[in-house]
């Protein structure tokens, strides 16, 4: 250590408060460890857990993934606590508005209020068509079996359980229903006695489950819009999920390729990519919808695999929309992928792991795919509510999933056929669909500033 | 200059040559014959065959295919509007006068609306104009065109019976007022959030530091060094904005009932008119991929930088 | 070097007791913390430290490009008699660009891309003389380029930068600074983006238009070298505080501060005749979100002793011509002195 040439007549004592309280003990020289306590070392936080933290915090960000998972939950969970299905055409129930009940449900209702029990016939899903001279009927209610039989075979009705009305059953037949239905109803006697319910000619009598309001009504053809609502959630959230997941697949795959290989492979791949970048992406995915429909319809037909069977509930609407996306919507992923790739290249821990000779293969999975993950996860979060919007467009233009399956858009489209009569109609699957694609994209947003807190402006 | 213009011209020829390739393989790819119906026996088919050359190679059928597009011919419609030609259909039945004009007003709009706004956010950042702002232009481009066109038809034409409700062939000014606000809205907003993002990306930049250091005003840094570098990015999204207003226009016009090229594509791909779809697929790319080349030229007026003697990019 | 400072010279600017915080969402850092200095006319000071020292957000303070969140919460700041802190934002408007003017470190960013370099010229000219017409800017454009050393000034005038190279750029950017004839430039390292030989020709450029125009440079750099070059009086900084200040003869030959004797011996000399090793110093920057209580420095001086851990050192003079440092260790020589 150099000398130090203090002049030391110019200190100013009056500069140092305590100067004569000092010890020779405090110029003793400090050990490591009191330098070391000198830094609080704040917890060091892991990249992810920082980014979540920054997600937590971001209020709007949060909002926006509680609608969506309320919109997730109401599609998925919703339909088991409905009674209506997407598909079933309810008769006498077509054109409902909001809330409101057909006339026989009107009744149904009537007869819930005034009955402990009640049964209907062909009235709702899932009930008998008729009764039949030569069964035994039964019920049970309370720990106590109720059996009857019928005279003259009945066609549809409803029947009324009522504890008190000894021993018989009220009857109202379908053609009877009315104002004074119950006024002119019928009486079936029952009995208590012990029946063999395991004999071939007696059936159980289910009870009917509750009357369920159509909420948001029923279209033209009697289908309940809160199941297909429900049910067109399902689809749109399913295809903006696995749409991502394939555009992320095959665009990372793409990317990281021509961005390993670099040089002329490189360059073909990325001119190969322009030019699909270049094409009016809609014309061919309408193109595609027209040309794939055809022969994919009679691909699923002929083919007996469960694949195919599992396709063919789908539809071929949306098969079609996942192959144009798999054709078409990789290029701007495997732009990402390659810029990332690129620069990740020119980076020393790659560079070392070339020299020691570790296989590309391997540099792609423990090197280059974490430190792009970001931008990944980024990139498929934004991609999701792209590929919403593009299915609910082709289902609107009559070129997506097809009848009786639906989605956001094709309800939409059927509800914009009778805009200027039933506007509700537009209401539910058109607010859903905003909402899921604004909650998505907010979601997406902010991922992308948790992730890369630069980027947030 | 020029020799980048000719270039560029070049590749966007190609480009439209190798979509008029895509659509023909693709609608070739269809099984069946396009005069397959009920009534038509074998030999019918032959002979339509022969009369429209599909009994060649398909690589011929091809070349005379592009021949013929070339010098104008695009067919004749099978189905809809069987025997009419296809140009005669698209151009001179005021199809795509129709929607040329709505897609200009929509352009028109968007930009000279989305600008203002995204200037007029970025200046009062972090103020309630921003958040107004920010919640119209967020929802404004989460909302599809087709809830917007119904509400807006439900609203200005059922309810308050301020326009046609259907706007028919746009006769008077009033017909344009809900479709172009239903096609311009999308990109409205989104130029809106990209001026407003860039503007502030560009108030960060280092010469936004010099200019300040430099004594400039606010006012005069805003105007003059941070909308004309953040104006790149939003001329980039004019091609991607073209595009996306082509394909509006397929949903607005159908909500509208507007007798424009949109509206006969969908029916025609709807009724497989083969010929009808091809001719308008061509038509309507040609129109997004020139508008790319005129982009790609007005970045050269606003950024010095991108040389374009060199290169594409 | 200093030969050449005018002894007499009057007070230009005066820093006192100035204190700049940044309010980030993870706590408040004290980005400067309580430091003072004066500068003569025409003096050349040096501030030289680490990055995050401080050493730029001082310097934008004087001039009030402060970007949120930073904000200035104490101290003042007299330029020619007059606080700058209490400037309302027009009349700060004017006293930038005019008075003071700013370079900065990466010329490559520092020009407007889309407008030519001309036109950047004249108008750091026009908005603060709003009488002087478009042929006499010009002219006066022209004139600063060719005092910069740029040849071929009228037809480099009508170019974009990305047509010139870095040092024409920087040459350009002082060429801005200096149109009105400031009377302060502040460089925020100048030269440190550029290559070796141009940062050399830089700094004579430097040299040689300060001593053209007589103007004061306050010089922020962290390369010692350059400070030995073109500076009067160096102010050497840490973690937001000057540690130790004095002449450049004085830095140089007797340094006081440890810090200061660190960055020397890290700092590889070309006039020595023996190879001496190169030592660093070890240890990481002050995490300015969390200070340590006592010397801001003590963690990593090789002299911690114990007082070090729990007081601040205050600003002692050590020696002649303003010569002064912030250590404990010098407390302790002046203890052993009494008592012997």
């Amino acid at each position: 250590m150099g000398k130090m040439p203090l002049n030391l007549f110019q200190l100013n004592l009056e500069k140092i408060p305590g100067f004569d309280a000092m010890t020779a003990e405090d110029f003793s020289g400090a050990t490591n460890e009191e330098k070391a306590s000198m830094i609080e070392t704040r917890p060091s936080v892991s990249y992810w857990k920082d980014a979540a933290r920054r997600f937590r915090a971001n209020k709007v960000s949060m909002a926006a993934l509680i609608l969506f998972l309320l919109i997730f939950l109401f599609s998925y969970l919703g339909p088991l606590f409905i009674p209506y299905n997407y598909a079933d055409q309810y008769r006498n129930s077509s054109k409902l508005g909001p809330r409101e009940f057909s006339a026989k449900e009107q009744l149904l209702q009537k007869a819930e209020d005034i009955s402990d029990l009640f049964f209907a016939t062909s009235l709702m899903p899932g009930s008998l068509t008729s009764l039949s001279r030569s069964t035994t009927y039964y019920f049970k209610t309370q720990g106590v079996t109720y059996s009857f039989y019928v005279e003259k075979a009945i066609g549809d009705s409803v029947l009324l359980f009522n504890r008190d009305a000894e021993n018989k059953l009220t009857l109202i037949k379908e053609k009877d229903l009315g104002k004074d239905a119950l006024d002119n109803a019928k009486t079936v006697e029952y009995s208590t006695e012990a029946i063999d319910t395991k004999a071939p000619n007696v059936v159980e009598l289910k009870m009917l489950k509750r009357i369920c309001p159509h909420f948001f009504g029923t279209d033209s053809a009697g289908r309940d819009l809160m199941a297909r609502t429900m049910y067109g959630g399902r689809v749109s959230i399913a295809i903006g999920i696995i749409a991502a997941l394939i555009v992320l697949i095959i665009g990372s795959i793409y990317g990281s390729v021509s961005g390993l290989a670099g040089g002329t492979v490189d360059f073909v791949m990325m001119r190969l990519v322009d030019i699909i970048y270049s094409v009016p992406d809609v014309l061919i995915v309408l193109l595609l919808q027209v040309v794939l429909k055809n022969p994919l319809q009679s691909w699923l037909d002929a083919s007996p695999s469960n694949f195919a069977r599992l396709m063919s509930n789908l539809g071929v609407g949306i098969i079609s929309i996942f192959i144009t996306f798999a054709c078409l919507y990789w290029v701007g992923m495997s732009r990402i992928v390659r810029g990332q790739v690129l620069q990740l290249k020119q980076q020393e821990f790659v560079t070392a792991a070339n020299a020691l000779g570790v296989p590309g293969r391997r540099i792609v999975k423990r090197h280059l795919l974490p430190n792009c993950v970001g931008q990944l996860v980024i990139a498929t979060c934004l991609q999701i509510p792209s590929a919403i919007f593009l299915e609910s467009f082709l289902s609107f233009l009559g070129l997506g999933v097809s009848i009786p399956m639906t989605s956001l858009g094709s309800l939409c489209s059927d509800a914009l056929d009778t805009i200027t009569l039933y506007p509700y109609r537009l209401l539910a699957p058109g607010l859903i669909l905003t909402l899921l694609v604004l909650s998505l994209n907010l979601v997406g947003d902010g991922i992308r500033d948790a992730l890369d807190p630069r980027l947030k402006k | 200059m020029a020799g980048y213009i000719l270039k560029r011209i070049l590749v966007a020829f190609l480009t439209l040559l190798l979509i008029m390739t895509i659509t023909f393989f693709l609608m070739n790819a269809v099984p069946g014959s396009p005069f397959l119906t009920e009534k038509s026996t074998p030999e019918m088919i032959a002979r339509a065959n022969a009369k429209y050359g599909l009994d060649k190679p398909l690589i011929v059928q091809l070349f005379n295919y592009i021949k013929n597009y070339l010098r104008g011919d695009m067919g004749t419609s099978l189905k809809m509007q069987e025997g009419t030609a296809v140009t005669k259909i698209i151009f001179q039945e005021g199809k795509f006068a129709l929607s040329f004009k709505l897609g200009v007003c929509a352009v028109i709009v968007a930009v000279l609306i989305g600008v203002p706004l995204g200037c007029l956010a970025a200046y009062n950042r972090g103020r309630w104009v921003d958040s107004v702002l920010r919640v119209v232009t967020t929802l404004g481009v989460a909302v599809p065109s087709f809830v917007l066109c119904a509400v807006l038809l439900i609203f200005l034409g059922v309810r308050l019976q301020w326009v046609p409700v259907f706007s028919g062939s746009l006769d008077t000014w009033k017909a344009y007022v809900a479709p172009v606000i239903g096609l311009s809205f999308y990109p409205m907003c989104y130029v809106a959030k990209l001026t407003r993002t860039s503007m502030l990306d560009a108030i960060h930049q280092d010469y936004i530091r010099t200019a300040r250091a430099k004594g400039l005003k606010t006012r005069f840094i805003i105007f003059k060094h941070a909308l004309r570098n953040s104006m790149i990015p939003v001329i980039t999204y004019l091609g991607p904005m073209t595009a996306g207003i082509v394909t509006g226009g397929f949903v607005v016009e159908q909500t509208f009932q507007i007798p424009g090229l949109g509206k006969y594509f969908i029916s025609s791909i709807l009724n497989r008119d083969y010929p009808i779809i091809m001719a308008t697929t061509v038509v309507l790319a040609a129109l997004v991929i020139i508008m790319n080349l005129v982009v790609d030229i007005a970045y050269k007026l606003v950024d010095p930088r991108i040389s374009l003697t060199k290169g594409d990019r | 070097m200093e030969n050449n400072t005018m002894k007499a010279a009057e007070k230009l600017l005066e820093v006192k007791d100035l204190k700049v915080s940044f309010y980030t969402p993870v706590g408040e850092v004290k980005a400067v913390d309580g430091i003072s200095y004066d500068l003569k006319e025409h003096e050349v000071m040096g501030i030289v430290g680490e990055s995050g020292s401080g050493k730029s957000v001082e310097a934008y303070s004087i001039i009030g490009l402060l970007q949120s969140p930073g904000k200035v919460i104490g101290g003042s700041i007299v330029f020619d008699g007059e606080n700058v802190l209490e400037y309302d934002e027009e009349k700060m408007r004017q006293f930038r660009g005019n008075k003071v003017s700013m370079i900065f470190q990466n010329p490559m960013t520092c020009l407007n891309p889309v407008y030519t370099v001309g036109n950047q010229l004249m108008e750091a000219l026009t908005c603060h003389n709003r009488e002087i017409g478009r042929k006499e800017a010009w002219d006066r454009a022209v004139e600063m380029l060719k005092l910069v050393g740029i040849n071929n000034a009228e037809k480099r005038m009508a170019q974009y930068p990305h047509e010139f190279s870095g040092g024409m750029r920087q040459r350009a950017m002082i060429a801005m600074a200096l149109i009105c004839s400031p009377k302060l430039l502040i460089a925020d390292e100048p030269t440190t983006a550029l290559d070796v030989t141009i940062q050399a020709q830089i700094l004579e450029l430097m040299k040689d238009i300060q001593k053209k125009t007589g103007m004061a440079i306050i010089f922020i750099t962290h390369n010692l070298g350059v400070v030995a070059e073109i500076c009067d009086r160096v102010s050497v900084m840490y973690a937001g505080q000057i540690v130790e200040q004095g002449s450049v003869q004085d830095i140089f030959y007797s340094p006081a501060h440890p810090y200061t004797r660190g960055l020397l011996r890290s700092m590889p000399r070309v006039d020595e005749l023996e190879h001496e090793r190169l030592i660093p110093i070890e240890g990481t920057p002050v995490d300015l979100l969390n200070p340590p209580a006592g010397c801001a420095f003590g963690p990593r001086c090789e002299n911690c002793m114990k007082i070090c851990l729990a007081h601040r050192p205050p600003l002692l003079d050590v020696g002649e011509d303003r010569h002064v440092s912030a250590c404990w260790l010098h407390v302790k020589e002046m203890k052993e002195a009494q008592q012997e």
